[in-house]
């Protein structure tokens, strides 16, 4: 190292030093001859002595390297054009690239912050077993993690969202998880402050205790350690913070804070359980001991047990997008496609320079340059233009990721979203950039290099630059470019065809002007279900009294928000396979719910105050339940018996008959049958308020939680949002995908529109001569535009058709986010086959246009 | 890198090199010095050709067997003297073990009868 910045510093100051030196030698020896031209005499050829001395400390071939780089960069700038078109070109795909890696990258590399994740298992019992066979009871989990040996610890957990109270600011809501005491390890890291659970906090007798993420304890407490020993209530039961756990370390994903799973307690829902493999145990060998082990266990009823009866996965499944990895890697490929024809179109501009080039080549040649060096040359060439491509590209990955950020601002975040530049993401950009320059560079440097010295200094470069070679080469960059925009094409021509079908199925309200927001009230401050009632009522009559709102409702549940499961007997309808009774969606919705939505019955009436009594009769159908159960008949009066825990209910008489309203958040267009309960006949602890608002709604959100809080000032609102925003999120999904694909087919076909025209244009200005003989022995100017769009079109059909087959081949991989649309649609396959055809026809019609003007006489005089 | 192959036979090259790490064993010393001592000690046998002695100084410089600084001459003027590294002690030893095998090897040739 000092030598080498000895050698650069000398390299510096040799030429004065070797001037200093030798003069002294001449002076010196001048003295002592008195006879300077002597001394200068004896000491030769001075010029070459300073040559032979320069050459020894320069560094002859870094210096031959950045002389390249300086000559690319003037030749680079001398052709502006060239150059901002193949940069252009090269940033967009570099961009696109380099954006959906960083997205890509954040969804599947989010750290759970649990020790050596990938041993980490989910534990799940199969339908014939139950979950509940394996968990509900705690003695059976207990007997079973003792009888498990491919797993060090077996654990349990359950979410449960809480209010989480204190004296410290508002009441949250936070996701808990009750966690078994052996949870934390499996998770395996120690906390920051204070303790986690010992096996004691799982007695219900014990002391209720809580252990906070660090994120809570950063956010809410600002990292105050005194928080050991606090008392917080949750769900108003007071619990004692005992720890804090490290920054990052989550589980599962978004968990606010911890509470021991009590044993004994009434729970709604099974815990699902997890584990840690035992180490050297492979994931089938734990799921086949345990499979093993819990067979043994039913063995009470054999019959019933088919299959394999447990199942594990790696937990890291439930952490970012995980479970989207197959459609990531589909959206990886495509914008690998993108960043292909960015490739094909700059090689492509590059054969086309290298006509003009090959005079320029051909000279260096004859000097006696070699042909490594020559390609050598052109590829820094590449390597510059792929670099500039590489920094725009980069700008424009950043502009993309910041509008992508600025425009998912309205929606919650998930933990793992995090679209920041980091090293990974440049290390991407370097590689590709440096990859693309070899990629579009190689080819056409082989080829100049190999140019016919003699020929091409003689012809002026006129033809000479690969000749057929190299048009046979830009052809197949053409059908290569073509072929891979199809399948683009295709790709995002079946998202459109989805999105336009779920954009285009209504809702079902009025979505606008809707605020909407939640509240849970918590069993150990509202124990019975009257208290539930008549905190509604006093919220109800002190919304309704807030200036801008101009009705609200209660409701179980938010269009496109899911719906809750009722068994009931239906009038008229047999209970279908042996006594089973219809399982049927429904939500429980109070009085002015569909005024809110502003949806008018299709027969009878909506809720009235009657309806509110409890004990009440009244229920509405949506037409779907009509439609399924009484195809034909008179919906109104009939009836229709809840049934719970097999004991049938109260009848209930069909009052009123609405439109389809979209409840199911999975399937996008389908509409399930639905029954529309009554507040009275089944309040609900956790309700959404939602109100139609005269002003814009989220102005209202804090008037909102002040009338909440001024009942009970620790009851938090939460998950307070526009029903607009809902719905646009819900319709995201597919949306982003939609958006996705559709930037990278247009980028796909204007880049190969570009390269197709640039070719043919090529061809036709090398042609001119030809073009002019034609003409000259009477071609009409038909016969020449037959010419250019017969070599043009030929290779977009070529193209066309290999893309097409391609595209039927691997469009199934988008059917996860397909909706009603099948793979091989056959309106999108057209549509494609149309679009390319007219983009082809473009690139051939302005060359076309220009052969034609071709004048025979000045074509065949010049040069 | 940058090492060229002087247009002088093996031999004269070595000895030339040998030579002036010899005379630098005096110590620091300039171009001019050099020259002149070999040629003074050698009873004006031995003259250096000065068109390459500079090219060898840099050589060894770059090698790092002999390294250089400005100074002043005896008369007063700027002068690049060179002196001898650890590294160019070892070399010397080297060369002139060489060399006297060389020597006695020829002289036995020589000798023969």
């Amino acid at each position: 190292m000092k030598k080498l910045w000895k050698r650069l510093r000398r390299r510096w100051q040799l030429e004065r030093d070797l001037e200093d030196e030798l003069r002294f030698h001449l002076e010196m020896k001048a003295e002592e001859t008195g006879d300077a031209w002597e001394a200068r005499r004896r000491l030769g050829n001075v010029t070459a002595l300073k040559e032979v001395c320069r050459e020894m400390w320069a560094f002859a071939a870094l210096e031959s390297w950045w002389m390249d780089i300086r000559y690319a960069f003037r030749t680079l700038s001398n052709n502006r054009g060239f150059t901002m078109v193949a940069v252009a070109a090269l940033a967009l795909g570099i961009g696109v690239n380099t954006a959906v890696f960083s997205f890509v990258k954040t969804a599947l590399s989010f750290d759970p912050g649990i020790e050596r994740a990938d041993r980490v298992v989910l534990v799940s019992a199969t339908d014939a077993l139950g979950q509940d066979e394996l968990s509900r009871s705690d003695p059976d989990l207990r007997n079973f993690r003792s009888q498990v040996k491919s797993l060090v610890s077996l654990a349990a957990y359950r979410l449960t969202p809480v209010n989480w109270s204190d004296n410290s600011g508002l009441p949250e809501r936070y996701v808990c998880v009750q966690m078994s005491a052996n949870g934390f390890a499996v998770i395996g890291r120690q906390p920051i402050l204070g303790r986690h659970f010992e096996a004691e906090d799982e007695r219900s007798d014990a002391t209720a205790v809580v252990v906070l993420t660090h994120r809570l304890w950063q956010d809410r407490y600002g990292k105050d350690p005194s928080i050991l020993g606090r008392t917080i209530r949750v769900d108003e039961v007071p619990r004692v913070v005992i720890g804090v756990m490290p920054a990052g370390t989550r589980f599962p994903e978004d968990t606010d804070l911890w509470i021991p799973l009590v044993s004994g307690g009434v729970h709604s829902g099974d815990p699902a359980l997890f584990g840690r493999l035992a180490d050297e145990v492979t994931l089938a060998a734990a799921r086949n001991e345990m499979d093993t082990i819990a067979r043994r266990a039913a063995n009470k009823s054999p019959d019933t047990l088919k299959g394999p009866l447990i199942d594990l996965s790696p937990i890291l499944k439930m952490y970012g997008l995980y479970h989207a990895r197959p459609l990531l890697v589909v959206v990886l490929c495509a914008v690998g496609f993108v960043l292909l024809i960015a490739c094909a179109n700059v090689a492509n501009l590059l054969l086309a320079r290298s006509a003009v080039r090959s005079r320029e080549i051909s000279i260096r040649i004859a000097i006696g340059a070699g042909r490594a060096r020559i390609i050598r040359q052109l590829l820094i060439e590449s390597a510059v233009l792929s670099f500039g491509g590489g920094l725009v590209g980069w700008l424009l990955a950043l502009a993309g990721l910041h509008w992508f950020d600025a425009s998912m601002a309205r929606f919650p975040k998930p933990a793992w979203f995090d679209l920041s530049m980091n090293t990974e993401v440049f290390v991407y950009l370097a590689a590709i950039s440096i990859g693309t320059g070899f990629l579009f560079g190689l080819a056409p440097a082989l080829q100049l290099a190999k140019v016919d010295v003699s020929n091409a200094i003689k012809n002026g470069g006129h033809g000479a630059a690969g000749g057929m070679r190299g048009r046979r080469l830009s052809n197949v960059l053409v059908v290569f470019e073509v072929t891979l925009c199809v399948m683009l094409l295709v790709g995002s021509g079946l998202m459109i065809r989805s999105a336009i079908k779920v954009y285009g199925t209504p809702i079902g309200v009025n979505a606008a002007n809707v605020l909407t927001m939640r509240i849970e009230l918590p069993e150990a401050k509202y124990p019975r279900l009257d208290d539930v009632i008549s905190f509604h009522k006093r919220l109800k009559t002190r919304i309704a009294s807030l200036p801008g709102v101009e009705a609200s409702a209660l409701t179980s549940n938010l269009p496109v928000y899911g719906q809750m499961d009722f068994t009931c007997e239906v009038e008229g309808v047999p209970p279908t396979d042996a006594g089973r009774l219809p399982s049927v969606g429904g939500l429980v919705v109070s009085r002015d719910y569909f005024r809110v939505m502003q949806v008018q019955p299709r027969r009878g009436r909506v809720f009235i105050d009657s309806d509110e009594v409890k004990g009440s009769p009244g229920v509405i159908v949506n037409e779907s339940f009509a439609a399924k159960f009484w195809t034909g008949e008179d919906p109104l009066g009939k009836h229709l018996r809840l049934v719970r825990d097999q004991a049938p209910r109260s009848l209930l008489t069909i009052i009123g008959v609405i439109p389809d309203i979209h409840q199911d958040f999975r399937d996008p267009l389908t509409h399930d049958p639905l029954i529309y309960l009554p507040y009275a006949l089944e309040p609900q602890r956790s309700t959404f308020i939602v109100s139609r608002t005269r002003v814009p709604p989220t102005t209202l959100v804090n008037a909102f939680r002040r009338e909440v809080q001024s009942l009970d000032e620790n009851l938090p609102v939460y998950d307070v949002r526009s029903l607009e925003d809902r719905i646009t999120q819900h319709h995201l999904n597919i949306g982003i995908f939609v958006a996705l694909f559709t930037i990278f087919a247009a980028i796909a076909l204007l880049l190969a529109s570009v390269g197709l025209y640039a070719v043919i244009a090529h061809s036709v200005s090398q042609r001119t001569r030809e073009i002019g003989l034609r003409m000259a022995v009477g071609g009409t100017s038909r016969d020449i535009v037959w010419l250019v769009f017969g070599q043009g079109l030929r290779q977009v059909v070529i193209g066309l058709i290999i893309g097409l087959m391609a595209a039927f081949g691997v469009t199934r991989v988008l059917r996860a986010v397909l909706v009603d649309v099948s793979p091989s649609d056959p309106i999108t396959f057209l549509a494609v086959v149309v679009v390319l055809m007219l983009t082809g026809v473009l690139g051939c019609a302005i060359p076309a246009r220009r052969a034609v003007r071709v004048d025979p006489v000045v074509a065949l005089r010049c040069d | 890198m940058g090492k060229e192959k002087q247009p002088v036979g093996e031999l004269v090259q070595g000895t030339l090199d040998m030579l002036i790490l010899k005379t630098l064993t005096r110590g620091p010393m300039h171009g001019y010095g050099i020259a002149s001592l070999i040629q003074q000690v050698s009873d004006e046998v031995l003259r250096v050709e000065e068109g390459s002695l500079y090219p060898a100084l840099h050589r060894l410089e770059l090698d790092g067997i002999i390294d250089s600084e400005w100074g002043l001459s005896s008369n007063n003027r700027r002068a690049k003297y060179y002196r001898l590294t650890a590294l160019g002690r070892k070399q010397l030893a080297k060369e002139a073990s060489n060399w006297s095998r060389l020597a006695h090897a020829i002289a036995r040739v020589m000798e023969m009868a």
